[in-house]
């Protein structure tokens, strides 16, 4: 028997009003429904044009040039550029390069062993740590790749359900119980995307990463479901 | 010069996956006051909101290449980073125990002048109007659903908690003010 629509919950979906569990029931269902995907959209569209009644405010005058002056700054660190063909691995640092090279050589294996691999150590005391999925996502992988002096990392995951314009992956660097936001991200039409780890201290003072759904642009904490997580290095 | 259409904004999206800050710029021009509005909508005070745009412009530079027109509109896609964000902010605040956060009965902007200049907004008075018209045909009850969802990032169980009101009558304004939006909206 067929699983039955969620009609009547998209509005609430939509506005992000759903208490979790049925807001969980309705994105699984929504994951393999795309009648009501595309019922979603509409209330989508919707709840964006409430936005248009908010009271129209001024904006200080300062505000472009704080703008372009972040954005000068981001590109002074490198913007990521794309790297292989259909398969991107965003890079910023020139020292990146060095996980680039490491895991072209071990992406194979990596991909075809995902599921054996704890902690690998790669060349010049780079280290793969491959990421638990969970039920969430049971086909989801991952892995993170960090540089011997912690400075780099990067991100790989594969077959992560695709979202819906409301939402995007977020990744988690943990420590003492505390978490800080390394990356917002959105995955490909196979779940596949590579990223550059944006952590504000070295990686290599971070226990753990986990990598859950949050809405779009990321959320301050975890507030998600899980998919996928690991433990670092470090204790 | 370009016209303000989506296809435009796609343009633009696109060449600011390839570093073009002329479009970013272009692109402010175009959204800064939605943003920020709906910004200091949700968060009630101005330096917040400005982080908040500044953020908003900053994460689009960053997920241009993300960015799938086949799921929503360019603004459509900028009003829900804008709005997740500042909600975010407003659910941390509450957090807090010195919290002090804005009711909705003043949801208004407090520390801002309003706007007069019309002509340079970039969603054009109509259709804005057009938007107010339609909130303002909804049932009083259906409205302060909805706004208490959208603008305070309230769920349904704490709409029903603050409003004294069963959940499924709140479950039930909310589905029926948004249905009813939906098809007020398509009717223009």
């Amino acid at each position: 028997m067929e699983e039955p629509h969620v009609f009547d919950s998209l509005p609430a979906y939509a506005l992000g009003s759903l208490d979790a569990p049925e807001a969980k029931m309705v994105a699984q269902h929504l994951a393999g429904c795309h009648i009501c995907r595309s019922e979603l959209q509409v209330f989508q569209e919707v709840a964006g044009q409430i936005a248009l009644t908010a009271p129209q405010a001024e904006l200080a005058r300062d505000l472009k040039p704080r703008l372009m002056e972040r954005i000068h700054s981001l590109n002074q660190q490198a913007r990521p550029k794309p790297w292989l063909t259909g398969r991107l691995i965003p890079i910023g640092a020139m020292a990146s390069l060095l996980l680039i090279g490491a895991l072209a050589i071990s992406n194979l294996v990596l991909w075809q062993r995902l599921d054996q691999l704890d902690v690998l150590a790669g060349p010049l005391g780079m280290r793969a740590i491959a990421l638990q999925n969970t039920d969430a996502a049971p086909a989801a992988s991952g892995f993170v790749i960090v540089s011997a002096d912690g400075e780099d990392g990067v991100l790989v995951v594969d077959e992560l359900p695709k979202l819906d314009a409301q939402r995007e992956y977020q990744l988690w660097l943990v420590r003492n119980g505390s978490t800080t936001s390394g990356a917002v991200f959105s995955v490909d039409e196979s779940g596949y995307r590579g990223m550059r780890i944006e952590a504000p201290q070295s990686l290599l003072t971070y226990s753990s990463v986990l990598v859950t759904i949050e809405p779009v642009g990321g959320s301050v904490e975890p507030y998600g479901e899980h998919i996928l997580a690991g433990s670092l290095f470090n204790p | 010069m370009l016209k303000n259409s989506e296809q435009d904004d796609f343009q633009l999206i696109k060449l600011i996956a390839q570093s073009r800050q002329d479009a970013i710029n272009e692109l402010y021009e175009r959204y800064k006051r939605l943003v920020f509005s709906v910004a200091i909508a949700i968060v009630g005070d101005q330096g917040v909101a400005e982080e908040i745009t500044l953020d908003v412009f900053v994460q689009v530079w960053q997920k241009a290449e993300s960015y799938r027109p086949e799921l929503a509109k360019v603004s459509t896609w900028m009003i829900a980073i804008t709005r997740n964000h500042a909600i975010d902010i407003l659910r941390w605040q509450r957090s807090r125990p010195e919290a002090n956060s804005v009711q909705w009965e003043d949801r208004t902007v407090q520390n801002g002048p309003l706007i007069h200049n019309l002509e340079e907004q970039i969603e054009s008075s109509l259709k804005k109007e057009r938007v107010r018209k339609a909130v303002a045909q909804l049932p009083e009850d259906q409205r302060e659903a909805l706004a208490l969802a959208y603008f305070k990032g309230y769920t349904q169980s704490q709409i029903s908690e603050l409003l004294k009101q069963p959940l499924g009558t709140i479950k039930t304004r909310i589905r029926l003010g948004m249905q009813k939006l939906r098809k007020l909206l398509e009717e223009d």
